[in-house]
């Protein structure tokens, strides 16, 4: 039974607590909602089109040329005219400016004529690409011009070829972002292919066949035909539905990731959907005693209390929906550079449906427990607060604990499609307010018990204790959400001085890359410098410690994966950074057979052991190893590694290339690249520094945007004050009264409530630069293996920061309290 | 017959880590339509054993029995409908529903049993008060003699056998008050409602059928009042 009346005048007559409460569900839902339709609009955009992304119906892979069995298969089938194909042949190389000392590592791309199948590459001049790449020309992207000051009709150097730069491309169906690339684009005709030199055995190169299937009902039965044909671990057939590009990949996961953030705010903003439901039903009981005491059941009670909480908490969905759909509408901004300017938001009733599920969900499950208080009142509480309530038995408390994990795991499963990690995810962000939860309530015992002479102070301190502060709610909100955003900060940082403002003095920043064996000698000759080279020999893994290795698993896994070609290598001793954790020796003298030294990251994808058994196919030939030793890596992160080193004798007449790695004065690494690629257009040349540089850029963008999805979870914190000092309303201007009664200044008054505040975010942000210290001193020693400095300077200003903020938001909350005059008060005190 | 009955009573509150008796093995009997008063001077446990009595809270020992039915050990959804029904409430603070109006104050336990006639039983009971034209004000409106004449009609819109009253002239000036207890009394005769009336007024226990006396929570003594 209803009682409309009440209900209605519950809802307007809570003023500012119910606001706080709408907008603690607002925000618990608005990045989760913003996110799912910024999810929606890439995929709509940029992957929708799976066909153009992927290059075409079915996409052939290869890190070699093309096996005779495949090839054959495939001639078969354009024979019959049931497909048509274009090869395309990606790679890195060095291009040159004639007579100048002025190169650039780029990023090739050989097509065939009927490039690309689907979509369009468009080009500055609007022409067509097909009229405009022809032997002889080149087309590049702008940034090759800017970086080689270089213009349209110039001529540069590609391998051994002079190609004349014909125009600048603006946007490739297969390539929506130039996320992950070093060097920027460069177009070249199929027949330049041969003059350009650069394709030699071993040679790191990306050999694409793209199909257009005709009959489309064939699609499966030709790719399929096709991957029995496949050399098995080095030639890939995928189909446009199957494959997964790297753009996509990289979105979902981060895109899985900003979630993650999203699900971290909606639990700290669960924090303040209770704690401000708290003090809103607080104000209640004294209603609801009335109410029990004329005779009205819990079940009456709970209605009209879940109808209230039901209006104000869709009304927070909306609001968060509303929010959602216009942050969503801003988020392109955010991520330029990352996504194709072409993104669009997009609306969607199953968008919106979807957020007002999650909203609903997200208010049962907070407002769960403060209505089952509600409850347990009982009408005595007219009389004695002390006795009101019933005291819940364990059998009570764990079925509570059932619903709200209940609920919980709904929303992780709705938001996340990974359940498992989600809710792991779950377990750790628990796990870690409870440590926030306890670092607070140790200091706040500890403060409690602290004895200051300061009467300004103490009654500060003493405000913190104010019955229905929510100060533990306020510390644990605040210090969570901080420490994510100074853990963020500091890591950057720590990052940006190991290896962008100060490159660590012994890494390598220059690498060579195929050189070709029978160059090796010319080229030792011509750096002129000593320097360790590593063959390299490409190779997969079909079988190790007796399991198969099963592609598909191994590549949804979300880290590194067994079922990509590695780079195998052969030598006789350890690296300067390589220690043995098991076996003897690198190799065992006294095995017979092949043996192979396994990096122990390996073992983080299959439990492997000495003796084991790992089963490789190099370029089409099986060949197994026995597992000898394993190594582990320690010293800077920046030196070459390979998981799987063989005995020279196995692999030394393997098709390989070899690179090196060096460390070279910056001044001089221009002049190095120059002269050694104009005398061996083959080898390509990177300038780490410089690719740290751009993947440095990239990791400022995403962690901005990680910060500014974090930032929210900062809100619940803010809110979770101005709701306490709403609830706590009435006993502060009794303080502030009394203070006055007894013949205290307005500054007096002023001064004890600043410095409560000032406490508090003392307090909140001190616990909070403390994890993330802890935090950046874990993540830099232990993954990212580089010196961490705790920044202290950086760490002060976040600090004062936050003090500053939480000061500003408690004062101005307030401010009206500080106002009131002492006789008005105390007339209203002696009314009920 | 007796409308209620308690036995044996005894009530402990734990305040920190300290046990406070209020009430030490109080037993009493009223006999239906009794006007009883419970005197005694703050902290003797007056407030404790009317709640008691009214079934608001539980005794740490003893029974309570109205009507003949052991209410001691009913739940709270149990014990509503008798709240309800059979027993209605004055307070010294008023205690009227802020968000509700005068009228729907009164008529709120009406409607809780889903009574069609809600509504005109409160206007007359309003009227019967002299309320009628602040039907639709809302308490924070009113003053306090009219708070508790609101209060009183609320009592008795559902015509209870028992009305509970502690200190029901207790914030009120002595005008008001005298009025409220003629109100109060006056209704009482009407129905022939049994009334429990805490006060520590030595005024008001002179015009009761009796007085108990309540001392450090035991009674200290009992005088019946010549009809």
């Amino acid at each position: 039974m209803l009682h409309k009346s009440f209900i209605r005048r519950q809802i307007t007559r809570s003023g500012r607590q119910a606001l706080v409460f709408v907008l603690c569900v607002t925000l618990s839902i608005v990045t989760i909602v913003a996110l799912d339709g910024f999810g929606s609009s890439v995929n709509e955009a940029v992957l929708k089109d799976a066909k153009s992304l992927n290059g075409g119906d079915i996409i052939v892979h290869s890190h070699q040329p093309l096996s005779p069995g495949l090839s054959r298969a495939l001639r078969s089938w354009e024979d019959q005219e049931s497909l048509r194909s274009v090869r395309a042949y990606g790679f890195y190389s060095v291009v040159r400016v004639p007579g100048e000392d002025r190169s650039l590592l780029a990023t090739l791309k050989v097509v065939e004529p009927g490039y690309p199948l689907y979509g369009s590459v468009e080009l500055q001049s609007g022409r067509r690409f097909e009229d405009v790449l022809v032997q002889g020309k080149i087309v590049v992207e702008r940034s090759l011009l800017d970086r080689l000051s270089v213009r349209m009709g110039d001529a540069i150097h590609v391998g051994s070829a002079t190609l004349t730069i014909s125009d600048v491309v603006t946007r490739e169906p297969d390539r929506p972002v130039s996320l992950f690339s070093f060097g920027p684009r460069v177009f070249v005709s199929s027949q330049d292919l041969e003059a350009l030199d650069l394709i030699r055995k071993g040679s790191r190169i990306q050999y694409d066949a793209l199909l257009k299937v005709h009959d489309p009902d064939n699609l499966e039965r030709i790719a399929q035909d096709l991957r029995d044909h496949a050399l098995q671990g080095q030639e890939r057939v995928e189909t446009y539905r199957t494959a997964r590009s790297r753009i996509k990949r990289f979105f979902d996961n981060f895109l899985f990731f900003l979630t993650l953030i999203s699900i971290f705010t909606l639990l700290l903003a669960g924090i303040g959907i209770q704690s401000v439901l708290a003090a809103f039903l607080k104000e209640k009981e004294r209603t609801v005693a009335i109410m029990k005491t004329l005779g009205a059941t819990s079940r009456f009670v709970a209605v009209q209390f879940v109808t209230v909480l039901g209006v104000l908490g869709l009304l927070g969905t909306l609001a968060g929906l509303a929010l959602g759909a216009l942050l969503q509408a801003w988020l392109p901004g955010l991520f330029r550079g990352l996504i194709p300017s072409s993104v669009q938001p997009s609306l969607s009733w199953r968008m919106a449906i979807d957020g007002f599920i999650l909203g609903i969900l997200v208010v049962v499950l907070f407002t769960y427990l403060p209505l089952d208080d509600l409850k347990q009142l009982k009408p005595v509480a007219i009389f004695r607060s002390e006795s009101a309530r019933a005291r819940r038995g364990w059998r009570a408390a764990l079925t509570i604990l059932a619903v709200m994990l209940a609920f919980l795991g709904l929303i992780v499963r709705r938001s996340l499609h990974d359940f498992e990690i989600g809710m792991w995810f779950v377990l750790g962000v628990a796990a870690f307010i409870l440590a926030a939860a306890l670092m607070a309530q140790a200091v706040l015992w500890a403060l409690k018990r602290a004895r200051i002479r300061s009467l300004t102070f103490r009654q500060a301190l003493r405000g913190l204790f104010r019955p229905r502060n929510a100060t533990r709610a306020i510390m644990i909100t605040l210090t969570a959400s901080l420490s994510i955003i100074f853990s963020i900060t500091l890591v950057e940082k720590n990052i940006d001085a190991s290896f962008v403002q100060s490159f660590p003095p012994d890494t390598p920043n220059v690498f060579f890359l195929d050189i070709q064996p029978a160059q090796l000698q010319e080229f030792k000759e011509a750096l002129g410098r000593p320097a360790e080279y590593y063959p390299v020999v490409r190779g997969s893994i079909s079988r190790i410690a007796g399991e198969d290795v099963d592609v598909e698993v191994e590549r949804r896994s979300r880290g590194d994966n067994l079922a990509r070609e590695f780079n195998l290598t052969y030598r006789d001793h350890l690296l300067g950074d390589e220690s043995l954790v098991e076996g003897a020796s690198l190799f065992r003298p006294d095995w017979e057979g092949l043996q192979v030294s396994v990096l122990d990251t390996v073992l983080d994808m299959r439990p492997v052991e000495v003796g084991d058994m790992i089963a490789f196919k190099i370029q089409g030939v099986p060949m197994e190893a026995r597992v000898s030793s394993i190594r582990a890596r320690r010293g800077e992160l920046i030196q070459p590694f390979f998981y799987f080193v063989f005995q020279e004798l196995a692999l030394r007449d393997a098709p390989q290339t070899i690179f090196t790695a060096l460390r070279v004065d910056s001044g001089e690494i221009s002049a190095l690249q120059n002269r050694m690629v104009k005398r061996f257009p083959n080898v390509s040349v990177i300038d780490v520094t410089q690719a740290v540089s751009t993947l440095t850029g990239v990791m400022v963008k995403l962690s901005g945007i990680t910060r500014f999805f974090t930032v929210f979870s900062v809100l619940a914190g803010i809110l979770i004050i101005i709701s306490s000092v709403l609830a706590t309303r009435h006993a502060r201007i009794q303080e502030a009264v009394y203070f006055k009664i007894l013949g205290a200044r307005n500054g007096f008054v002023l001064k004890v409530f600043t410095l409560e505040n000032v406490l508090l975010g003392l307090v909140s942000a001190l616990l909070a630069l403390g994890f993330s210290q802890t935090a950046t001193w874990l993540i830099s020693s232990r993954l990212f293996d580089i010196p961490f400095r705790p920044f202290l300077l950086s760490s002060l200003s976040m600090l004062m920061a936050t003090v500053s903020l939480v000061t500003l938001v408690g004062l101005i909350s307030s401010w009206s309290i500080l106002r009131q005059k002492p006789a008005a008060f105390l007339r209203e005190q002696t009314e009920e | 017959m007796n409308i209620l009955e308690a036995t044996h009573l005894t009530k402990t509150y734990t305040i920190g880590d300290r046990e406070i008796d209020v009430l030490k093995d109080v037993s009493l009997a009223v006999p239906e339509g009794e006007f009883l008063v419970v005197q005694g001077n703050s902290g003797s446990g007056k407030t404790t054993l009317l709640s008691i009595l009214s079934g608001l809270d539980k005794p740490t020992q003893g029974r309570v029995f109205i009507e003949g039915r052991d209410i001691t050990d009913l739940g709270e959804d149990e014990i509503a409908p008798l709240r309800n029904e059979i027993i209605g409430f004055v307070f010294q603070s008023f205690h009227l529903v802020p968000s509700l109006t005068v009228l729907e104050n009164v008529m709120f336990p009406a409607e809780l049993r889903r009574d069609p006639l809600a509504g005109d039983k409160a206007r007359a009971l309003l009227e019967r008060v002299g309320m009628q034209d602040r039907l639709l004000s809302f308490p924070h409106q009113l003053s306090g003699g009219e708070k508790q004449r609101a209060a009183l009609c609320r009592a008795l819109v559902n015509a209870p056998r028992i009305i509970f009253a502690d200190e029901p002239t207790g914030n009120l000036d002595s005008t008001n008050g005298k009025a409220i207890l003629e109100l109060l009394l006056g209704l009482r005769e009407e129905h022939g409602t049994t009334l429990i009336l805490v006060t520590h007024s030595g005024q008001i226990a002179r015009m009761a059928d009796r007085t108990i006396l309540l001392r450090d929570g035991t009674i200290n003594g009992e005088s019946p009042h010549a009809p």
